[in-house]
């Protein structure tokens, strides 16, 4: 059975709906993530999970118990924000704290849990510092030790990692994994980008306007999208409607295709359909846009050696792989 | 241009920052000298110095029972203000968000009507009837309540902008705490300052009231204005005594409460 499970869950903002009938199955020490666009009802279905925001109808099982019925304080769900919310009146120290004084946990053992939770975020030498003198990721970590010293059953992370610079943010992202992985912690995700959900999750549910439109893991999400919704969140994939995939490809086809674009291969031998209207250099990955037959598409060649670049205005041949076709809804 | 320059730019910007303090003082120094002249009638400089005006105005019973009828009512109205508007700004801004719009209406009514007008509207409806309480400091202390309705509720909405309020109580809450835990251990502590400058400023405004104090009130429940109005016949050297004492005590308080302000961080 699994850990958490999600049933028929509805919700709706005065007479719109949030999201409608929600299904999923989460196992236990699972790291999920909820992938989408903004506004596509991810974050509000974590509220409902924490208890934050009320559900219209439907269950929230954790560990066989509804969530449903219960107040966000009993629910047992440890919560960072993309926020920090940390307690600017409070120290580090007391802020991990927090959460064991109003569980009226003894000084000591308080003590000694929070000092193990500012070990394992790295932050142990910051115990008397207070929010405002700390860095964006360092605040977050702090959140996050701030959220694990309880011992919650589940982790909710709301896009934790989006108000931080790239560098401590592929970094923190290491650290979050590491730690769920090593506590064990089931853990759901919340976040827009596509990289991010890629590299952290055991499973993804991917979710557009209040719906589920996809879940697995991490390579069925990226070479088989089920729609053009799918295809055009994750990755770049190049989009062709039927009339265009025909020319193309030059034999009849009958529903939309998506390609990858690093399933189009360049080279200089053979008919030279294509034109290189534009490239960018993307460091390990050069992107091309290339005109054939009245199409236009997006095709990334690794940046081996700059002998092997294709000028703008150049000819090339294109070989698609066959195996990387996708037909989508 | 460099931040740190040197030279005429310099000297102009000092002369203007002083020039603005000396016209700012002058009135206050002069006022200060004519409190501690023996008499200064005259000649250029007072003839002597001396406290007995001090001493005359702070052994005067009918001063000191201005003063603190004065600062009860100013309390009592923050205090009022206090316990209403808290809880009211809380409500406001995390369950119902919209409702600041109206609010900032409703706030800015104690000033759009001038207080001569409310005057007397208060005058017609607390005079007589179940509800009469005109000259008692009742009045005065639900009066200046809407005064420092505007104060308070702005400084306090400010400082609560600037805290994130719905993700502070839902971190709180979802670490354990119950909804007054989470209010007074996380959020109160952080509206500390907002709540310090809308006191003082309140507080500061409210003390030196007068046009309200002197129509609903007037000499049955004196306060220092109203004092102040009353002595203006007497000696001048006393009535300077009193503005400064007046000035200074309002000075001493800002620079306690700006004080107790600063500790920790």
């Amino acid at each position: 059975m699994s850990f958490v499970s999600i049933q028929n869950l509805q919700k709706s903002y005065a007479g719109s709906p949030v999201f409608n009938d929600i299904n999923c199955q989460i196992g236990r020490g699972e790291f999920v993530t909820l992938l989408g666009p903004s506004g596509c009802g991810k974050s509000t279905l974590l509220r409902c999970i924490a208890g934050l925001t009320s559900v219209d109808s439907g269950k929230i099982l954790l560990d066989g118990n509804d969530l449903v019925p219960q107040s966000p304080q009993k629910r047992g769900i440890g919560m960072v924000f993309q926020s920090y919310a940390l307690f600017p009146n409070m120290t580090v120290e007391q802020n991990v704290a927090f959460g064991l004084r109003m569980q009226k946990v003894k000084p000591e053992e308080s003590q000694a849990r929070v000092i193990e939770a500012l070990q394992m975020v790295e932050l142990q030498d910051f115990a008397r510092r207070y929010p405002h003198q700390l860095s964006g990721g360092q605040c977050q970590r702090v959140a996050l030790a701030r959220s694990l010293v309880t011992r919650p059953r589940l982790l909710l992370l709301d896009e934790p990692l989006s108000a931080l610079d790239a560098r401590i943010r592929k970094h923190l992202r290491e650290q979050i994994r590491q730690i769920q992985r090593e506590l064990g912690l089931t853990t759901i995700f919340v976040t827009h980008d596509q990289e991010e959900a890629l590299t952290m999750s055991d499973r993804i549910f991917l979710m557009n306007q209040g719906r589920i439109v996809q879940s697995g893991d991490a390579e069925t999400l990226y070479t088989a999208p089920v729609d053009a919704f799918a295809a055009g969140f994750i990755g770049n994939y190049n989009l062709l409607d039927a009339d265009s995939a025909s020319r193309l490809l030059q034999r009849p086809v009958n529903t939309r295709l998506a390609i990858r674009p690093e399933a189009i291969a360049l080279s200089l031998e053979g008919e030279r359909e294509g034109l290189v209207r534009s490239h960018s250099l993307l460091g390990n990955v050069i992107r091309y846009r290339i005109e054939a037959r009245g199409v236009e598409l997006l095709v990334d060649v690794l940046n081996r050696s700059s002998a092997d670049l294709h000028a703008d205005g150049q000819r090339v041949s294109l070989s698609i792989d066959p195996t990387a076709l996708c037909e989508v809804a | 241009m460099s931040r740190a320059e040197p030279g005429s730019a310099n000297l102009y910007h000092r002369v203007v920052v002083y020039v603005l303090f000396l016209i700012l003082l002058l009135p206050l120094a002069g006022t200060l000298l004519y409190s501690l002249a023996t008499s200064w009638s005259a000649s250029l400089l007072p003839s002597g110095l001396t406290f007995k005006w001090y001493v005359a105005l702070w052994s005067d019973p009918r001063f000191l029972a201005a003063f603190g009828q004065s600062l009860l009512v100013c309390v009592g109205a923050l205090l009022l203000s206090v316990l209403l508007i808290l809880p009211l700004l809380f409500v406001v801004h995390y369950h119902f968000p919209r409702l600041d719009a109206l609010m900032n209406i409703l706030i800015l009514l104690p000033f759009a009507v001038p207080p001569v007008v409310s005057s007397v509207g208060l005058l017609q409806l607390y005079g007589s009837g179940p509800m009469a309480m005109v000259g008692t400091p009742w009045i005065l202390i639900g009066c200046y309540f809407t005064v420092a309705l505007p104060f308070m509720y702005r400084a306090i909405t400010n400082n609560l902008q600037a805290i994130n309020l719905r993700d502070l109580m839902d971190a709180a809450q979802l670490l354990g705490a119950n909804t007054w835990q989470a209010a007074f251990l996380v959020v109160l502590p952080n509206l500390r300052k907002g709540l310090m400058v809308a006191l003082l400023l309140s507080f500061s405004f409210l003390f030196g009231e007068f046009v309200f104090a002197n129509l609903l009130v007037g000499t049955r429940y004196e306060t220092l204005q109203v004092y102040l109005n009353n002595m203006r016949n007497s000696s001048g050297h006393f009535n300077s005594a009193l503005v400064i004492s007046y000035f200074l005590f309002v000075l001493v308080l800002t620079w306690a409460a700006n004080r107790l302000n600063k500790d920790k961080t």
